[in-house]
């Protein structure tokens, strides 16, 4: 049972905020848009305000939304799946598998037969990242296992990329697209991209209704089990969901590290352990920390939002070692 | 160490209770036929009657946890396991829950679960109903503890949490792996006597320990070694002399020691 004050409040308080956010997104750019402009631009009143929204801002802010809060529920996900704070995404090397399996999507030239071929490669690298970590760590593994494992295989999905890059140098298009993935970032998104990354919304309401058998699940597999939770299975669940979120949150805005992992220990700090509350908290978080991130992205003269989360996320990681020490 | 007073014991054999449960309800509480796991545990066959007090002794590395592990359904063993007669392949995991509860040697929590939070997951199989969760923390002093994470307790306290967790659950069968080893000494004559009042119920209570002398306070005792059953029965017939020796390289001797007990 989610205690009353947690529906009542927390919950809505967070939804406020991201509101907010996204007005403050819609609003913050080469041009600055009042609240009554974007009204009146949203429902293409005032010609240009809706063209910046139609075409630029929506479509960034549905990306952004949609890749925070995927990169959020799935680091949490991952968290309670192997019984350690410190999984997350990019740390586990799932991000770089997912940003391998887009760029031999791209440099094969696939990419370009359909909008779902990104996406899938990305899926299909991820899955490569995510059952060597599985097969590499078993499940509460310790923190060492874990990171060493991410680290093998971030290098080795990492030489992947690099290896397409150094082919493609001849096509300089395809080039500056594969480094795209690499630095992760909201720029020029599209409906398209918006359209790509909406399976998310899928996955995302798949993963929600986990939040109690994962309490248990966090606190050790056997025990889980004999309280009556079927392991098998909602692990294969947990293991997909969270690797398909990652996957299509790599394939619509690239690599973005440490969202997965700050998002959920910051509201694990707020609102305490429980997968009931941090499920839908870190859907909510996660978009509201990337449309964050975002907008200091386009405020500091459009630095990449791999580099923002990446100058924020590293020191926290650091902290959350030193701390776990 | 002595028995509280509530027991029915002394000495050897079933509680008047048990014996009284074996023959109304002839299923056993716990069956296992052939219990094999490679390399840890071959071919063991036993029966537990409901309402009985049962010990699982045996020197280190004899298979004691693999076989809890088995009987609670949590290491493959297809067709071994029967709990009250049902095959446990035929048990659906949620319902798995209401029927057995497993406590194991010792835990690590990751999280900081309130210790009410984590007694409370006891109830999971029942629809998170919450009954009975403020009696058991009641039972095993954690009353006082309830809102503290469980990543911050001594390993007493930790076993005391889980243990709790198992009485929630209400199952008539209750595994325990080493439930004593970590207590002081009144948390053992409590969980001791509490095993006694699950028992008299109608519970079965299979708790692995390495102290023989509270192992031949029990209904009954079982003495794995190297894997493999090598006894079981009344503690007055099993703990033998010669069994000590063989088994655990040690001589028995009967004689006046300390004694405690409940105030």
């Amino acid at each position: 049972m989610i205690p009353g004050r947690f529906l009542r409040w927390v919950f809505p308080f967070s939804l406020l905020l991201l509101a907010g956010l996204a007005v403050a997104s819609l609003a913050v750019g080469d041009m600055v848009l009042s609240p009554a402009r974007i009204w009146h631009g949203l429902l293409r009143h005032d010609e240009i305000a809706a063209t910046i929204l139609w075409q630029i801002r929506l479509p960034r802010l549905i990306v952004a939304v949609l890749v925070g809060a995927a990169l959020s529920a799935s680091g949490l996900v991952m968290q309670a799946y192997f019984r350690n704070s410190l999984a997350s995404p990019g740390l586990l090397g799932v991000s770089s598998g997912g940003a391998a399996g887009a760029v031999v999507a791209i440099a094969c030239g696939i990419a370009s037969l359909s909008l779902w071929m990104v996406p899938l490669a990305a899926i299909g690298g991820a899955f490569v990242a995510t059952l060597s970590v599985v097969a590499l760590a078993r499940r509460g593994a310790s923190t060492e296992r874990l990171l060493l494992a991410g680290i093998a295989l971030n290098a080795l999905l990492g030489a992947v990329t690099s290896y397409v890059l150094s082919t493609q140098t001849a096509i300089y298009g395809r080039n500056t697209q594969i480094l795209f993935w690499l630095l992760g970032g909201l720029d020029d998104r599209t409906w398209e991209h918006a359209l790509m990354a909406s399976p998310i919304v899928l996955a995302a309401a798949f993963v929600w209704p986990l939040g109690r058998p994962m309490d248990l699940l966090s606190l050790g597999a056997n025990e889980a089990q004999s309280l009556g939770v079927d392991v098998r299975s909602l692990r294969r669940r947990l293991l997909v969901h969270s690797t398909v979120l990652t996957a299509i949150a790599t394939a619509a805005a690239g690599t973005v590290g440490f969202v997965g992992l700050i998002v959920p220990h910051i509201l694990r700090l707020v609102v305490g352990p429980e997968h009931r509350r941090l499920m839908p908290l870190s859907l909510v978080g996660g978009a509201a920390f990337v449309l964050v991130c975002d907008l200091i992205c386009r405020t500091s003269g459009d630095v990449r939002l791999g580099i923002v989360t990446a100058v924020l996320g590293a020191p926290f990681f650091l902290w959350l070692l030193r701390r776990q020490a | 160490m002595k028995q509280p007073q509530s027991s029915p014991f002394p000495g050897d054999g079933l509680a008047p209770e048990a014996r009284g449960k074996i023959a109304a309800f002839p299923q056993h509480a716990l069956s296992l036929r052939g219990a094999t796991v490679a390399g840890r545990l071959a071919d063991v066959t036993l029966d537990l009657p409901a309402g009985a007090l049962v010990g699982l002794v045996g020197p280190n590395g004899a298979g004691k946890s693999t076989l809890l592990q088995v009987a609670a359904g949590l290491l493959p063993a297809p067709g071994a396991v029967r709990w009250g007669g049902r095959d446990l392949d035929t048990v659906p995991a949620l319902e798995r829950g209401r029927c057995a509860a497993w406590v194991p040697q010792e835990a690590r929590f990751e999280f900081g679960f309130t210790v009410r939070s984590v007694v409370a997951q006891g109830r999971f199989a029942h629809g998170d109903d919450e009954r009975g969760v403020d009696a058991a923390l009641a039972r095993f002093d954690l009353a006082l503890l309830a809102q503290r994470p469980v990543n911050r307790l001594s390993g007493g306290e930790r076993q005391r949490v889980l243990l709790a967790r198992a009485l929630a659950t209400a199952a008539p069968l209750q595994l325990w792996d080493e439930p004593l080893a970590p207590l002081d000494p009144r948390h053992v004559l409590e969980v001791l006597a509490l095993a006694r009042e699950l028992v008299r119920d109608g519970s079965t209570v299979l708790m692995s320990l390495h102290d023989l002398r509270v192992a031949s306070l029990l209904d009954l005792v079982i003495v794995l070694h190297d894997g493999r059953l090598r006894a079981s029965g009344r503690p007055a017939e099993v703990l033998t002399p010669e069994l000590f020796a063989e088994v655990f390289g040690v001589r028995a001797r009967l004689v006046p020691g300390l004694s405690l007990e409940l105030p």
